[in-house]
């Protein structure tokens, strides 16, 4: 029974929140609000399962959120430019993979703790995405195909939904299924131990904060095709979000461990609590301080794991 | 009996401190090989050069008579000898059969991409520690969950794995209890009758006499004794690394 609460006890009560807003909150089940929560979902989703890749590995990276609004004025930079979109939404994502690798070879090669190697390069792609624009968003006029993927639907289903699912899928599948995510996980629960079974730790962190750069990149150039338009810090918010629906998802299925599942059902938890925390006129700041619980309720949950990992500094 | 490994000469220094000024140790194939002296005496430097975590200065280590460089970890688990240090070397959190494979997990092929074989993990997992008596239902148990002496288990099936012929314990019942202690002792014995080589270092007199069949004392940095088990106490045994003993040899 305790077994039971302890891997499905946060996942069952954001079921609970969900049913609640369900019949209490107006609006809240209609098909376009709905569209909204998964389109949040989404974006949260996407950068959340990048950041368990790292976490997995015992690395934090705080810097996904502004490499996302990096790539994401690289990328509609470009496309205002004149640029093709695809070679485009490339740039963007090769921008993030490489704030994402250089965050990992600074850390792995250069032993300088994630926590401040990747406090600098957000502060640095914050920066860096500053300077392209200006300070002001591209706007402009937008190749129909590109904000369909955004916007486009399949089979009467929203094409963000694919992505989404595929990215989770990839993500679950590498983590659970191949030698990479074992090999990731015995990296952080356990570094010398695995460096001593020949596992090469380094580069385990390499990858896993990489993934994370990855992640940004597809989830900046699904964002500037949401909104067509791109803009500093038009990710920002996702910093908290994510950290938020990763360290929730630790309190599930996997209870004290970052898991694929868990940061998905957390991302839809938050994005769902956010939402319908809307609907029912709570005050906008109500979500920070909602997002700040979270937080450090989720790591007094599984503080056993996470004392000796990332957050011991 | 064939001589498995053999260490003539072994130097070694940290700066100025001489941590082995010549050492030998001759070891036999299927015994159970104890090394013992008091702290300093160059135990351990001795077994980070068998095991390749540091290279010696002078001397020779050979495995079957031939002349080997052990000059990393993955080279003496080559040379079929693996280590089993005090802290075991274990992922704690993470299941038996994870740790037993960890680093060398069995793959399948699923459409062509890689994939792990779970299901042969832990039927190989259970096969090893059937083989050394071990009982452990559960291969999915978290190895945190475990007793002294059955996290010891898991870490010898990690080196069956690895295919050793020689595995080297190091203080292996330290931290344990009395009975973890025998559970680990019983370990050992089976090992021995599965035709594994063990080389155990140990403080424990009782665990050197009770289970190994020669013992290597050394002194100094020097091979003082290395003789047989037979008729020793384990107050003899403590007589001998005190006091140092004379320099026979082996009588056989």
């Amino acid at each position: 029974m305790r077994g039971f609460v302890a891997k499905y006890g946060t996942a069952l009560a954001g079921l609970a929140v969900l049913v609640f807003f369900l019949f209490f909150a107006r609006n809240f089940a209609s098909s376009a609000n709905i569209l909204n929560i998964l389109k949040h979902a989404t974006f949260l989703t996407i950068l959340a399962t990048g950041f368990t890749f790292a976490l997995l590995t015992s690395e934090l990276d705080l810097s996904f959120a502004n490499l996302a609004s990096l790539a994401a004025v690289v990328t509609g930079g470009l496309i205002a430019g004149g640029t093709a979109w695809p070679l485009a939404a490339l740039a963007g994502l090769g921008i993030a993979s490489a704030g994402g690798l250089a965050n990992g070879i600074l850390v792995t090669a250069i032993k300088v703790p994630s926590l401040i190697t990747t406090l600098g390069t957000a502060a640095i792609a914050n920066g860096i995405a500053f300077m392209i624009t200006g300070g002001v968003a591209f706007v402009g006029r937008w190749d129909p195909l590109f904000l369909s993927l955004a916007r486009g639907k399949f089979f009467g289903v929203p094409v963000l939904i694919f992505f989404m699912l595929g990215v989770v899928f990839i993500a679950w599948f590498v983590t659970k299924q191949t030698k990479l995510g074992v090999h990731m996980l015995a990296t952080g629960e356990a570094q010398e131990a695995a460096h001593r079974a020949g596992i090469a730790t380094s580069r385990m962190k390499l990858i896993g904060l990489t993934l994370s750069g990855v992640t940004a990149g597809i989830a900046a150039v699904l964002l500037v095709a949401n909104l067509s338009s791109a803009a500093p810090q038009m990710a920002g918010d996702y910093l908290l979000n994510g950290i938020a629906a990763v360290l929730l998802g630790m309190t599930m299925f996997e209870p004290g461990r970052p898991n694929v599942a868990g940061t998905f059902v957390g991302a839809l938890i938050i994005s769902v609590l956010g939402n319908g925390l809307v609907l029912f006129g709570a005050p906008y700041y109500l979500q920070d301080i909602m997002l700040g619980v979270i937080v450090i309720a989720s790591v007094s949950v599984s503080a056993s794991v996470l004392k000796k990992a990332a957050f011991s500094v | 009996m064939t001589e498995i490994l053999s260490v003539h000469g072994a130097k070694k220094s940290y700066g100025a401190v001489k941590a082995l000024r010549g050492a030998d140790l001759v070891v036999e194939e299927g015994e159970v090989h104890a090394l013992c002296g008091d702290n300093g005496a160059g135990k351990s430097t001795l077994i980070k050069l068998v095991s390749g975590v540091e290279n010696p200065d002078g001397g020779e280590i050979a495995v079957r008579g031939e002349k080997v460089r052990l000059s990393n970890p993955h080279a003496a688990l080559a040379a079929g000898i693996a280590t089993i240090h005090q802290d075991l070397g274990l992922a704690p959190g993470m299941m038996i059969y994870q740790n037993i494979f960890m680093g060398s997990e069995l793959q399948k092929h699923l459409l062509g991409i890689p994939v792990l074989d779970r299901s042969a993990m832990i039927a190989k997992s259970q096969e090893f520690l059937v083989s050394l008596n071990s009982v452990m239902r559960d291969m999915k148990a978290r190895v945190e969950n475990l007793s002294g002496g059955q996290r010891q288990a898991v870490a010898i099936c990690r080196a069956l794995r690895w295919k050793a012929e020689i595995i080297i314990m190091d203080e292996p019942t330290a931290a344990l209890g009395v009975r973890e202690t025998e559970e680990v002792i019983k370990l050992i014995r089976r090992l021995k009758e599965n035709g594994v080589t063990v080389i155990l270092i140990s403080h424990s007199m009782h665990d050197v006499t009770a289970v190994a069949d020669r013992v290597t004392i050394l002194r100094n940095g020097r091979t003082q004794i290395s003789r047989s088990t037979a008729g020793l106490t384990p107050e003899k045994l403590s007589e001998l690394i005190v006091e140092g003993g004379t320099d026979e040899d082996d009588p056989d």
